[in-house]
């Protein structure tokens, strides 16, 4: 629970900040304690611990946006901080064009608290440890791994931690809403060597709750087959096919493709121009929403809602509740994610997607949990209906221009597909494509949907937010496949 | 409150002596940070962040722990540092643990830093401004970036009696212009003083290239030599640098692995990690373990030299550390490639089927022991034929392995910048690197 000392610096900030003339004022408390541990090949680093708390400090003046931060939580120095920040504002109002307007959402007044089943504060370093141990051993026992046995992975970072977040947020606009977030994240990657040939694996996963996390992600089996696959991708992975052939997308490559080729360029912060310097802008436009992007089966949502996610954030960073966005339905954009401003300045309801990763950054335009939505089909049938292509399981390398238009994906484990049925296990194909032909070569999903956990990037000072990746299997029909 | 960052120090030190402890480190960091974004010409958000961090090493019995704490009140440091502590104990003996070395030492530097960044508000929104107007006056239509002066001063005490106070600042600019949907332009500054900083020319910089990239084609696929500019250049030889580090080494995720006096670049291709160097953005004259920074060439003539090393990696490698701790892994303070001797126009009429590049993102790895990677141009990129620059292009990735294209080095210049931002972590010196055979590709779907 946030202490009321605590909230107290909060409420003096917002009074001050009115005081000295700020036309809108919010002030966030955000930090927490957290534990990490890290097995390298095997053998302890020194396990970690933060305990980081502060205080963010945002206005408004004549339309000049100001951010202002500090951990020293003493009256004095909060006061400071505001009265620094309001000046920083009603200082920079002549380089200000366009001024900052915030819509009227309605503010919310709640608690959101994520459940816990098993404590985290029982995830200190030693049982960290414990579980680290455990599942390096399991990626280091190749026994399982049939004709990949032989293959050594003999080098290993495997890392997890435990967090507790404690945030609380007020605005002036009447807003006030607490937070407590548990978390657990997993981290590895492992590189299996043989014959001279090298792959690697990353893996993570990532929920909000208590220790149950662990036994619900399955981590343990789950790295295990990850390395039994890494072993056999280096054993037995063919050349690669090349051409336009169908391409069978996992959920991980669903994912991934969702997040950096629909969610980011319809992040409207980026449309408007504001990233433009750091993580770029978009190829769509103010006037895109309606635009033909994709086939009907391309339909991509991103949801703050879900229960126990990593991106969970039912209300967002500006006091806003969260809502489901439909980024694309049937093929056609439909929504663009959005913060207080930016809805504002496209005069359209805010879906509260603000958010901000620590008391030292402005919260800005984020995804959350960004998926492609479930169809109709199992896999074996969409596999059924292949005559020649290749279905790609895994990836490793993957980049994307900053307009978010020409996207590469490379796959790990991946497998050529002959007429219906799944063949041999193929190196590296690379699908390399743009956005538009990615989202119209959409032919069919299946009905499972499985989400990756991941940490987004962008704002400047760079801000790392969990999120979760997702989606079905998603058959492309005749895109081109290359190799490295 | 305890103000004085050796008195937080010593305060903590005095807690983990009481405690037991065999060996300690505590660093206290006090900095701020002062920026200005601005979009579409505009300013779009001014920030001011303070911060008081106290990091922690403990060890006791073999055991390891590191912390940092946010809450440098004297009650708030006893417990972090008690916390830390109960911690530890439960933990199981460390194989990995090498003592602090004994023996007090006492770092001072001659001070390089410019105090007046620490309350730089007036003075990032001008260079913002000055950036602006430049990059307009030269061809621009709009433009977005960033103005970040921080000043930071670090203070540290080991158990052995060391201590030392090291202050540093810098002052960077990013810009982007634009000037339709496929031409933009990208200018930097980075500098350690407000003196050093060029807003002027960054923005000429990036209006120029927003200017000249409209009506962009997109290039065939193929082998091009690549002449990489040195925020291009410099992303790449961050990413050397953070391969160097002897951790990565030993967690397999480095193509620098099994190198050592082998060759791994052209011989012409030299690098050197400093802890301080004149007109550096980064470094100490301390690392975090109390080591006395210092030179290290990495790369010599091509030939790999040395790793960045901790205490506990240089046991393990059976030499000396580097001075580049990192508790748990070296890293790099400030790089340097060396220089060339050829100008930018010999450069550029030296090559006869390329590419210039002049700003790239999005450098991701197929595999770090093998260093295989693509990356994405971006803003001025141009065709060049024959020695001449013919065609602005657009809509293209690099992919190479980075051993096989630093071994492709072939012209460095004699003129280089210092270049840091956010595709840039690590600061490097670094001149114009012109490369032989780089595999360039293109989207499926892009028209021609």
């Amino acid at each position: 629970m946030v202490k009321d000392s605590v909230k107290d610096l909060a409420s003096l900030a917002l009074s001050e900040a009115e005081r000295l003339g700020a036309d809108y004022a919010e002030a966030r408390v955000q930090g927490g304690v957290g534990y990490g541990f890290m097995l390298k090949n095997g053998e302890p680093q020194p396990s970690m611990v933060e305990d980081s708390f502060g205080i963010g400090v945002r206005v408004i003046c004549g339309g000049a946006l100001a951010f202002g931060a500090t951990n020293l939580m003493d009256r004095a120095s909060v006061k400071g901080l505001t009265a620094k920040t309001v000046k920083m504002a009603i200082s920079s109002k002549s380089l200000v064009k366009n001024p900052v307007k915030l819509d009227r959402s309605r503010s919310v007044k709640q608690k959101v608290v994520v459940p816990q089943k098993e404590s985290i504060e029982g995830a200190d370093a030693a049982w960290l440890k414990k579980l680290l141990v455990d599942i390096d051993g399991r990626i280091e026992d190749g026994r399982d791994a049939g004709a990949g046995s032989s293959v050594k992975i003999p080098n290993r970072i495997v890392v997890a931690s435990s967090e507790l977040e404690e945030k609380y947020f007020v605005s002036s606009d009447g807003a006030e809403v607490e937070f407590i977030t548990p978390r657990v994240h997993f981290f590895a990657i492992m590189t299996a060597i043989s014959n001279g040939e090298a792959a690697q694996r990353i893996v993570q996963q990532g929920e909000t709750g208590g220790l149950e996390v662990v036994a619900r992600l399955d981590l343990a089996n789950k790295v295990q087959e990850e390395a039994r696959i890494l072993r056999l991708v280096v054993a037995k992975a063919t050349k690669s096919p090349t051409g336009v052939m169908d391409v069978l997308l996992s959920p991980e490559l669903s994912g991934i493709a969702a997040h950096e080729s629909v969610g980011h360029p319809q992040e409207a912060d980026r449309i408007l121009g504001r990233e433009g310097a750091q993580a770029g802008e978009s190829y769509l436009k103010k006037d895109s929403l309606g635009t033909k992007i994709g086939s009907r089966e391309a339909n991509i949502s991103d949801d703050p809602t879900l229960a126990h996610s990593n991106g969970f954030a039912p209300v967002d960073d500006e006091g806003v509740r969260a809502t489901k966005r439909y980024l694309i339905v049937d093929g056609r954009i439909t929504e663009f994610l959005h913060n207080r401003s930016t809805a504002a300045q496209l005069k359209v309801r805010d879906n509260g997607a603000a958010r901000a990763v620590g008391f030292n950054r402005e919260p800005i335009v984020r995804m959350s949990n960004t998926f492609v939505e479930p169809g109709d089909y199992s896999r074996d049938e969409i596999v059924k209906e292949v005559k020649d292509g290749v279905y790609i399981k895994s990836f490793t390398e993957w980049n994307i221009d900053d307009k978010r238009l020409n996207q590469r994906y490379v796959g790990l484990e991946a497998y050529r597909i002959k007429n219906g049925a799944l063949g041999e296990m193929v190196k590296a194909p690379v699908l390399e494509i743009t956005t538009p032909a990615l989202w119209a070569s959409v032919k069919a999903r299946s009905k499972r949907l499985e989400f990756e956990a991941a940490v987004c990037g962008k704002g400047d000072p760079m801000q790392g937010i969990p999120v979760w990746t997702g989606g079905p299997d998603t058959l492309l029909g005749g895109v081109r496949i290359g190799t490295r | 409150m305890v103000v004085d960052s050796q008195q937080v120090n010593e305060h903590a030190m005095k807690v983990a002596k009481k405690l037991g402890v065999e060996d300690a480190v505590f660093l206290s960091v006090v900095g701020s940070e002062q920026m200005v974004r601005f979009a579409n010409d505009s300013l779009s958000v001014s920030k001011r962040i303070e911060e008081r961090v106290l990091s922690v090493y403990l060890a006791r019995g073999g055991k390891r722990i590191v912390g940092g704490s946010t809450n440098v009140e004297k009650q708030g440091i006893e417990s972090f540092v008690e916390r830390l502590h109960k911690t530890m104990v439960n933990l199981t003996r460390d194989p990995a643990y090498v003592p602090l070395p004994k023996g007090a030492r006492k770092f001072t530097r001659p001070s390089a830093h410019d105090e007046g960044l620490g309350e730089s508000e007036k003075d990032v929104s001008e260079a913002a401004r000055v950036a602006i107007e430049s990059a307009r006056s030269a061809g621009a239509k709009r433009s977005a970036g960033a103005v970040e002066a921080t000043l930071a001063a670090t203070d540290i005490l080991t158990s052995s009696g060391t201590v030392g106070h090291d202050v540093g600042s810098s002052i960077l600019l990013n810009i982007r212009s634009f000037t339709d949907a496929n031409a933009s332009g990208h200018g930097l500054s980075c500098s350690s003083t407000l003196k050093g900083l060029d807003a002027k020319g960054a923005g000429r910089t990036a209006g120029e290239h927003s200017k000249r990239m409209q009506n962009s084609k997109q290039p065939s696929e193929g082998t091009y030599t690549v002449l990489m500019s040195p925020t291009v250049a410099s992303n790449l030889i961050s990413l050397i640098g953070s391969f160097a580090s002897a951790f990565s080494v030993e967690a397999g995720i480095s193509y620098l692995a099994d190198k050592l006096g082998k060759k791994v670049a052209s011989p012409s291709f030299c690098l050197t990690d400093h802890g301080t160097i004149k007109g550096g953005l980064g470094g100490r004259s301390f690392d975090d373990e109390g080591t006395p920074t210092q030179s290290t060439r990495l790369i010599q003539d091509g030939v790999l030299k040395s790793y960045l090393h901790n205490l506990g990696t240089a046991n393990r490698f059976k030499t000396k550390s580097t001075g580049n701790g990192g508790w748990i892994e070296p890293n790099p303070w400030n790089l340097e490639v060396g220089a060339g001797d050829s100008t930018y126009d010999e450069m550029v009429s030296s090559i006869k089927h390329g590419i210039i590049l002049t700003s790239n993102w999005y450098t991701r790895f197929s595999n770090y022991r093998t260093g295989e990677f693509s990356t994405v141009p971006r803003d001025g990129t141009y065709l060049v034929e024959n020695g001449e620059v013919t065609t602005p292009l657009s809509g293209l990735r690099m992919s190479d392995s980075l051993e096989r294209l630093f071994s492709s080095v072939v012209l460095l210049s004699k003129q280089r910048q210092w270049i840091e931002w956010w595709e840039v972590d690590e600061p490097t010196l670094c001149p114009w690197v012109l490369v032989e055979g780089v595999k360039i590709t293109r989207a499926y779907g892009s028209s021609p």
